[in-house]
């Protein structure tokens, strides 16, 4: 082990604090705004009808057409508890699906390092065709 | 079950699971079992709640600085097909030996890292020409000894195919799994408990997003009850994300052989009742 009494600040490269921020903040903008869509969902509910429980199942569906679905229904304007339900799973799957696809690009186009590059795109294509599965 | 029962048993699911970096399954799925709910559905429910104790515990951990991107990112390659595996044989077959053996493993583990619990970490002696190709390496500052730890990721050859059989149990079983994959850092590459922790914390989402898509292509993903769960889990994983960054590496540690040995146990017991109830 090597240990220093430098401050953080002074360890740090500009690419770790970009690519280490990119990341938290996906990461943190993701459970958040997932956490707040469940949370008016569950308020809406409990003000229209004063119970909690949701009697909803995502079936015969993969993914991409669960998103799909549920932005049609943003679309047509039919906002109710169970959308904003909906829309609170989608981005909180849709989060580490944002993050893997924001490190391929940032090891792409910004470190230009080729074999991270490689390694997240695979991980992106292992995903994005799991996500298809039906 | 009610909202209000789901909702707090999740909190200390989550802070739980952020704290050892094990997420929060290995509570949720007894407790949903144990009050009714069909194994494979509280294993699918559970699964999209690691992926929020995962991406709340990893956000901090990251920006703190203290998780190893270039490791986690190599790991996963790994852990995502592992899940894969293991979601789909979860929905094919039973699991009663796979219990018990995954009973069986973490026990094992348990007794070496509890052979060495007063020790203080242990660096690899030398990085391998393959883990120097992956540039695992790092430092991040450790506020509990008020210094910066620079350290170097090992036998990264071994670590990347045992990754695949922590994934393999992930989606299996619907937890993050984090107990082994901090034990495949820890032990051997060789990296610091936080960073394994944390670095932990940020492929479990990824690994159980795998899972969750054949879960989810099955019909087994009930949003109604996942959501009350995500909802806990998250205000349970920010309390415990901040508790971490507080404590030495020692003590998180100790935290983790208690947990490891109560899912252990917990394990084994399950697997026995399912070949004899």
């Amino acid at each position: 082990m090597q240990a220093s009494i430098n401050p953080p600040e002074k360890v740090q490269s500009d690419y770790r604090f970009d690519m280490e921020s990119l990341v938290g903040y996906i990461l943190l903008t993701g459970v958040l705004l997932s956490v707040a869509l469940l949370a008016v969902s569950f308020v809406w509910r409990w003000v229209r009808v004063a119970n909690l429980r949701f009697e909803h199942s995502i079936v015969g569906m993969n993914f991409f057409e669960f998103i799909s679905s549920t932005l049609r229904q943003m679309a047509s304007r039919a906002f109710r508890p169970r959308l904003f339900l909906n829309m609170g799973i989608a981005v909180l799957m849709l989060t580490p699906f944002v993050r893997v696809l924001a490190s391929v690009f940032y090891f792409a186009f910004v470190e230009h390092n080729w074999k991270y590059t490689l390694f997240t795109s695979f991980v992106l294509s292992v995903l994005t065709y799991s996500l298809f599965l039906r | 079950m009610s909202f209000e029962l789901l909702f707090l048993i999740s909190i200390v699911a989550g802070f739980v699971g952020a704290m050892s970096g094990m997420g929060g399954g290995v509570i949720l799925i007894p407790v949903l079992t144990l009050f009714g709910m069909d194994i494979k559905h509280a294993i699918a429910v559970s699964i999209v709640s690691v992926i929020a104790t995962s991406s709340g515990s990893a956000s901090a951990y990251v920006r703190d600085r203290i998780t190893n991107l270039k490791v986690g990112m190599f790991l996963e390659m790994f852990t995502i097909v592992g899940a894969l595996a293991g979601a789909a044989i979860t929905l094919a077959s039973g699991r009663r030996f796979l219990f018990i053996l995954f009973g069986i493993v973490l026990l094992s583990s348990w007794i070496a890292l509890f052979r060495q619990r007063n020790e203080g970490w242990r660096p690899a002696a030398h990085q391998d020409v393959f883990s120097r190709w992956l540039e695992l390496k790092g430092s991040y500052y450790d506020r509990s000894v008020q210094h910066t730890i620079v350290y170097h990721g090992a036998r990264a050859y071994f670590g990347g195919p045992l990754m695949f059989g922590a994934g393999l149990i992930a989606g299996l079983l619907g937890i993050g799994a984090g107990a082994l994959k901090v034990l495949i850092h820890d032990l051997v590459m060789g990296l610091p408990p936080k960073v394994s922790t944390t670095t932990s914390n940020l492929i479990i989402g990824v690994t159980a997003l795998a899972g969750t898509s054949v879960y989810l292509a099955a019909g087994m993903i009930d949003p109604g009850l996942a959501a009350p769960v995500i909802l806990g889990v998250v205000f349970g994983a920010f309390t415990g994300t901040r508790l971490l960054v507080r404590l030495t590496n020692q003590t998180v540690r100790h935290i983790f052989l208690g947990v490891l040995l109560v899912l252990g146990v917990e394990m084994i017991l399950r697997g026995i009742w399912a070949v004899w109830g």
